[in-house]
């Protein structure tokens, strides 16, 4: 019981709002994307990820490859095939349909256009057959037609059936608002049984009718009489609004302001609970593994330092931390991410020393910190100052016994500093760096760098690094060598 | 005193200031003749040498082996107004390694002071020469080498 509730303490208001906030996201993402084709993709998409894990976690090595190329393939391939329907749903007027609402999912048929058209055409005595599909697919069914994709209208259906068209003959196929195709040759039923005063057009609504679960209108050119046929059933119609019941009740409109709405709201709560039951469990897995352990070396940042001050030497540049967390969120964890942060504001001219806390740290959340070295750091702090100091030569290394350096120039012979006013209270000469005397033969004049240390003094402007240094050498007498 | 002053005709405003005046005049006196002295004390010669031969130094140079063992200051002092004192502070990389205290005499003195050479002792030397009031008067460079 105890640690159901330490595990609940644990968990922090920004916990809280990143779960929703991602849920919603992820639920918003289904919301707008769940009436296209990509979402199926993407559902495709994440069975292949759990395949490709899977294959991983059995072993197969170049199984798991091959899903994995598939996989950023398939991203790809999304992002072009399908740039139209992102398009459309990310290309709105405001921003508030991103974050609120649904948008249309179905596109409805237009059943009035249809029954009061064909109505016209049975009055007018044009015979004419229409084809709305039902869920099942009538393309092996049928002979295909010609492509037309247009718009219904009363004008459009009546002009197609117009005796002189020369697809007049064929069927339309009805799918939501368009007429997708015209001229549409309908499989003949083998049926005894019809009136004898049925022709051909009547003959291949029955025949398209009884084979699938599509709804065929037939307008009688003789007759001028208008017949339903569905499944097996052929049901004459008299009034338009009859016509209207038998196209609703196929396309499922007759319920449309109830059930389908109780279906959609009922659909979208499931996917709200959905995404919110997959975002907590990822949160979980990804926030509170403590499973991989990354090695940091993080430079420190001094903050608030007085500005007359300067920071003459620290004895640590950076800190090891080691962190914590699980591997997914430790994977993606960067060095930019985590800080060691020491105030300086309350520090002296000197020499300071601080004890990182976990407060001086700031790394990602959902990372802990495991350790930390070194957990002292000795700052030194100073003025800075200009002062002046003469440069000398430091030689090394051995002349030859038969030569002795007399004298040397340098120039300058002295030299500007800058650098803090304690550390310069120490320092009396500035010297070169060691200058090899093997090389040495005779008088010359050699050029050699100034060693500055600590590395914080700097030369002042005006002056260079260099200093040229003018030997006079002379040879030394056998009689005068001394014994060493 | 009043007839003291009387009987001498002496003013007594101008005997009461020649009394307070006289121990600064003299005090002033004495520093500016102080001041004189050390500035009349000049070094004619400050070489470093591997060697003092017959009062005369050899092998000046600014570079020396530590094989040699030994090395000396040497100095020439002129105007030497009265006895002194001068102190040659050696230096090893701005670490003061030795003082050596050492007398010098009118008119004209000459005098060195040597130091023993260790292991240790490589690296760039200099020599303060300082006067009795530790003014320095001379600094000498030189390094230590294999």
């Amino acid at each position: 019981m105890e640690s159901i509730l330490s595990f609940f303490k644990s968990i922090r208001w920004q916990d809280l709002v990143d779960i929703v906030l991602n849920s919603y996201i992820l639920f918003r993402f289904y919301v707008l994307f769940r009436i296209t084709n990509i979402f199926r993709i993407l559902v495709g998409l994440a069975v292949l990820w759990i395949f490709q894990r899977a294959a991983i976690s059995i072993g197969l090595i170049v199984t798991s490859w091959v899903v994995q190329g598939l996989m950023a393939f398939a991203a790809l391939i999304i992002i072009v095939v399908f740039r139209n329907e992102i398009r459309s749903v990310l290309q709105v007027k405001s921003i508030t349909p991103l974050f609120w609402g649904a948008p249309q999912q179905t596109i409805h048929t237009p059943v009035q256009v249809i029954s009061s058209t064909v109505v016209d055409l049975a009055r007018k005595r044009i015979g004419a057959l229409l084809v709305l599909p039902g869920k099942e697919n009538i393309s092996e069914m049928v002979q295909k037609g010609i492509y037309w994709n247009g718009t219904i209208s009363k004008e459009m259906i009546t002009s197609i059936f117009w005796e002189d068209n020369p697809v007049h003959d064929g069927a339309i196929i009805i799918e939501d608002d368009r007429i997708t195709e015209v001229g549409v040759i309908l499989p003949l039923t083998r049926r005894e049984d019809l009136p004898t005063h049925y022709g051909t057009r009547h003959r291949a609504a029955v025949g398209l009718a009884e084979t699938t679960d599509a709804l065929v209108i037939v307008v009688s050119e003789e007759r001028g009489t208008i017949l339903v046929l569905k499944g097996s059933k052929i049901m004459p119609v008299l009034k338009k609004e009859d016509l209207e019941l038998h196209l609703q009740e196929h396309l499922g409109l007759a319920t449309k302001d109830t059930e389908r709405i109780k279906k959609e709201k009922l659909e979208i709560a499931i996917a709200a609970v959905v995404s919110f039951i997959l975002i907590t469990g990822v949160w979980f897995s990804i926030t509170r593994g403590v499973d991989s352990l990354v090695t940091f070396d993080i430079p420190i940042e001094y903050l608030n330092r007085n500005p007359s001050m300067e920071i003459q030497d620290a004895s640590a540049d950076s800190i090891k931390i080691q962190l914590v967390g699980s591997g997914t969120l430790m994977r993606s964890v960067r060095s930019d991410q985590v800080h060691v942060k020491v105030d300086l504001g309350k520090s002296v001219i000197g020499k300071n020393t601080f004890t990182i806390t976990s407060e001086n740290l700031s790394f990602p959340p959902g990372t802990f910190i495991k350790s930390f070295t070194p957990s002292d750091i000795d700052v030194t702090l100073d003025i800075p100052e200009k002062k002046e100091f003469p440069v000398q030569a430091d030689w090394t290394g051995k002349l030859p016994e038969n030569l002795r350096i007399e004298s040397i120039t340098l120039e300058p012979s002295s030299i500007q500093i800058i650098g803090g006013k304690e550390l310069l209270k120490n320092i009396s000469t500035i010297y070169t760096e060691k200058i090899p005397l093997e090389s040495i033969r005779s008088s010359r004049t050699i050029v050699a760098n100034l060693a500055l240390s600590p590395a914080s003094l700097k030369v002042a402007t005006g002056f260079r690094e260099k200093v040229s240094i003018e030997c006079i050498v002379k040879e030394i007498s056998p009689n005068n060598i001394k014994k060493e | 005193m009043f007839f003291f002053f009387k009987f001498f005709k002496i003013n007594s405003f101008a005997f009461y200031s020649a009394v307070l005046l006289f121990p600064m005049v003299f005090s002033s006196n004495a520093w500016i003749l102080e001041a004189a002295a050390a500035e009349k004390l000049k070094i004619s010669t400050a070489v470093m040498c591997e060697d003092i031969q017959d009062r005369q130094p050899k092998n000046e140079g600014v570079v020396f082996s530590i094989g040699k063992g030994k090395i000396f200051c040497y100095n020439i002092f002129e105007n030497v107004s009265e006895k002194s004192t001068i102190t040659h502070n050696w230096y090893n990389r701005d670490n003061l390694s030795t003082k050596i205290k050492l007398n010098i005499q009118p008119p004209r003195w000459a005098t060195y002071s040597t130091i023993q050479l260790r292991e240790s002792d490589k690296g760039p030397w200099k020599v303060e020469i300082t006067d009795s009031e530790d003014k320095i008067i001379k600094i000498l460079r030189f390094s230590v080498v294999d």
